[in-house]
């Protein structure tokens, strides 16, 4: 969010307006005053949402009697859905100009790129699409990292004057070192305002952090928990498996030991006409215990009436597979929902045996449209 | 013949004393491939299965002239594995671990490129020739040696494909994991030349998912060098929109690049076969069969 991503590029000593996050409307004195945060100042509710200006999340306060209504008024309000729980106010900047600045690791060039443009501010994406030209892209070698020639070409290319060069390189150094330091995929600033001196400001920023590099970035991850995430994804987390819902009022849930065949089966139950509500991995490991958990786990999805277990790993144990879904009947009250094995792999004859044990609801097949042309058949149950 | 890996490979296994490493040595073996060392820093002298172990990758290369690797450390040590197979001259790296921070491929990937070595993967189950070798962890048993190419960003569409293919009669030639991150090692462009050159090679399958351009950058490839049949299926038309799919690299953008749709145009406008479901590879493949073109 807004405020952590001020908070990072404080520690990287980029040049930012002074701010205070509260979470209740009484603090806001202190927080203005701990800060030394001074008047004007905009108030800004810090919710993940496109449009923030126009949705009323963002406020401006000449004192703090008006700083203090608009947090009563802000906090624990809504905004397209989501609740306002902190607020960043900051100072009102006063730019005579407004740029654009980001480093992305870009996947064409597998490398990081630092994308440039004299047009910031709410007007970048009008202008990518209807001036691409006036915003400038440059690949930085990873082997070779932020060069001073880097902010000579970004503003001599882009027609402006040199004069903001050596306050450009510098942000463009502190950037990119916040970018490598914190595995980020994306770094921007936006707007970055130059004030008449000729100082740069960065009034808004972003960052979009790599999820594999959590483990090395402690705190991040504490701000991760901060975040807003569906219960059933983060009650998945718990056993390590990832729970992605897929179209809401779906029907049918899947199940399977990849992302590549999870794909997969999305595709042949919707081509079938079918809805797909969620999809789980198992990850690593299709233990019985594993295979109750995520059954148990989809069939909490609201609306799902069948789950569709799709597990070919080679060396997976299919009677492991088999004891997991009887041991989900044994646990969990699934009378009228509907299972569909479908597992390849070692010890398949006594996953076999266990499943064509359980009961007329739990229905084996040899592949995944076999399995599909099951639904299908007992469509009028989902 | 077959590409990048065969009978005559000689491979390192990194990590070779660990549970994963150790378990898929034993397969590799069995399966014929010539695992000629192992690296495990603190372990050198002792043996696995037979296989010597050393404390560095510079030392098993000195002693046994191997001139492949693979890489069976968790995602946080793959870094420092695949710089210290490149920096030991190796020529063919693959990485298979899963969730290694991309940052960190990025590095590996750019030394690669600056060193001339390939490298494949990360979040690969590796590479097999049928009949010849294998390097990873792939279920050997539904593989036949023949002469379709596979590439795949997902190993489980692959297995899935490959069971069919050798089920129905039809064998591979090669089958590699380019794997499903954001910036793989090797990817399908880099491949279709290998392919294109190799003699026993007659068809090439391409298995890709939304998100990225590697299908693209094959088309284009394909469109300027029309000289084998090539069949592509595309995992992931009806994904959610803006979620990553447990493949760090299948993701579409809000502004659609990335898409099915974009990939299955450019595609068939170089005229791949688009194949709907693995199924459909299988029946394309049989027709190339009944045709003589397999």
């Amino acid at each position: 969010m807004e405020y952590q991503a001020q908070a990072l590029f404080k520690k990287y000593d980029l040049p930012v307006m002074r701010g205070c996050v509260v979470d209740r409307p009484e603090d806001v004195a202190e927080a203005i005053a701990r800060e030394g945060v001074r008047f004007p100042l905009v108030v800004k509710a810090q919710v993940q949402i496109g449009g923030r200006g126009k949705a009323g999340g963002i406020q401006f306060a000449d004192d703090l009697a008006q700083a203090e209504a608009h947090a009563r008024r802000l906090l624990g309000s809504e905004l397209r859905g989501l609740r306002v729980n902190k607020l960043y106010l900051v100072e009102r900047a006063s730019s005579a100009r407004e740029w654009y600045l980001s480093i992305l690791l870009d996947r064409l060039s597998k490398q990081p790129v630092i994308i440039f443009s004299a047009m910031g501010g709410m007007e970048i994406e009008e202008t990518a699409r209807t001036d691409p030209d006036r915003i400038k892209k440059l690949v930085i070698d990873p082997m070779i990292g932020v060069q001073d020639y880097m902010a000579r070409y970004l503003l001599s290319s882009s027609g402006l004057p040199l004069d903001c060069l050596k306050a450009l390189d510098d942000l463009l150094r502190k950037l990119y070192a916040c970018f490598m330091d914190y595995d980020c995929m994306l770094c921007e600033i936006n707007p970055l305002a130059v004030d008449s001196e000729n100082r740069l400001i960065a009034l808004d920023g972003k960052i979009d952090i790599d999820d594999s590099a959590l483990y090395r970035l402690p705190d991040v991850t504490a701000w991760r928990d901060e975040l807003p995430e569906e219960e059933l994804v983060r009650e998945a987390r718990r056993f390590n498996f990832l729970y992605i819902p897929v179209e809401a009022g779906g029907s049918v849930a899947v199940c399977s030991n990849g992302s590549g065949m999870l794909m997969s089966c999305i595709d042949m139950i919707t081509k079938n006409g079918m809805k797909v509500a969620a999809v789980l991995d198992l990850g690593g490991g299709a233990t019985s215990d594993r295979i109750a958990e995520a059954m148990r786990i989809l069939f909490s999805t609201p609306g799902v009436k069948a789950v569709l277990i799709n597990i070919f790993g080679g060396i997976t144990r299919c009677d492991e597979v088999a004891g997991g879904v009887k041991l989900a009947m044994e646990r969990h009250s699934l009378d009228g929902k509907l299972i569909l094995v479908r597992m390849e792999g070692t010890n398949k004859d006594k996953g076999v045996e266990i499943i064509e044990g359980l009961h007329s609801d739990v229905i084996r097949t040899d592949g995944l449209r076999e399995s599909v042309a099951a639904l299908l058949e007992r469509r009028d149950r989902l | 013949m077959s590409i990048i890996i065969d009978q005559n490979t000689r491979l390192i296994v990194q990590g070779i004393t660990g549970r994963e490493g150790t378990f898929h040595t034993e397969q590799m073996l069995a399966y014929g491939t010539r695992v000629v060392a192992g690296v495990t820093p603190g372990k050198g002298g002792q043996q696995v299965l037979g296989v010597p172990v050393f404390n560095t990758v510079r030392e098993a290369v000195e002693a046994t002239d191997a001139n492949a690797s693979v890489i069976f450390v968790p995602a946080r040590f793959t870094r420092s594995s695949v710089l210290e197979a490149l920096d030991a001259g190796l020529k063919t790296v693959l990485t298979i671990a899963e969730h290694v921070p991309v940052h960190d491929m990025m590095y590996c990937y750019r030394l690669a490129r600056l060193k001339g070595a390939r490298l494949f993967g990360p979040n690969s189950f590796g590479i097999i020739s049928p009949g010849k070798s294998k390097a990873g962890f792939m279920a050997h048993r539904i593989f036949a040696p023949g002469s379709v190419g596979v590439m795949s960003r997902s190993a489980t569409n692959c297995y899935e494909t490959v069971f069919m293919l050798t089920n129905n009669g039809i064998g591979q030639s090669t089958c590699i994991g380019v794997g499903g991150d954001m910036i793989p090692g090797s990817t399908f462009v880099d491949l279709l030349p290998d392919f294109f050159a190799d003699p026993e090679t007659k068809a090439v399958i391409i298995i890709g998912e939304i998100g990225g351009n590697e299908e693209e950058l094959a088309a284009e490839y394909i469109a300027a060098h029309p000289e084998k049949p090539v069949i592509a299926l595309i995992a992931g038309k009806n994904a959610p929109k803006g979620r990553s799919m447990g493949h760090a690299g299948a993701i579409v953008s809000a502004d659609g690049t990335g898409s099915a749709e974009s990939k299955e145009r450019a595609l068939r406008a170089a005229g791949v076969h688009i194949a709907e479901n693995t199924q459909h590879i299988v029946d394309i493949c049989r027709k190339l069969k009944e045709e003589g073109r397999l």
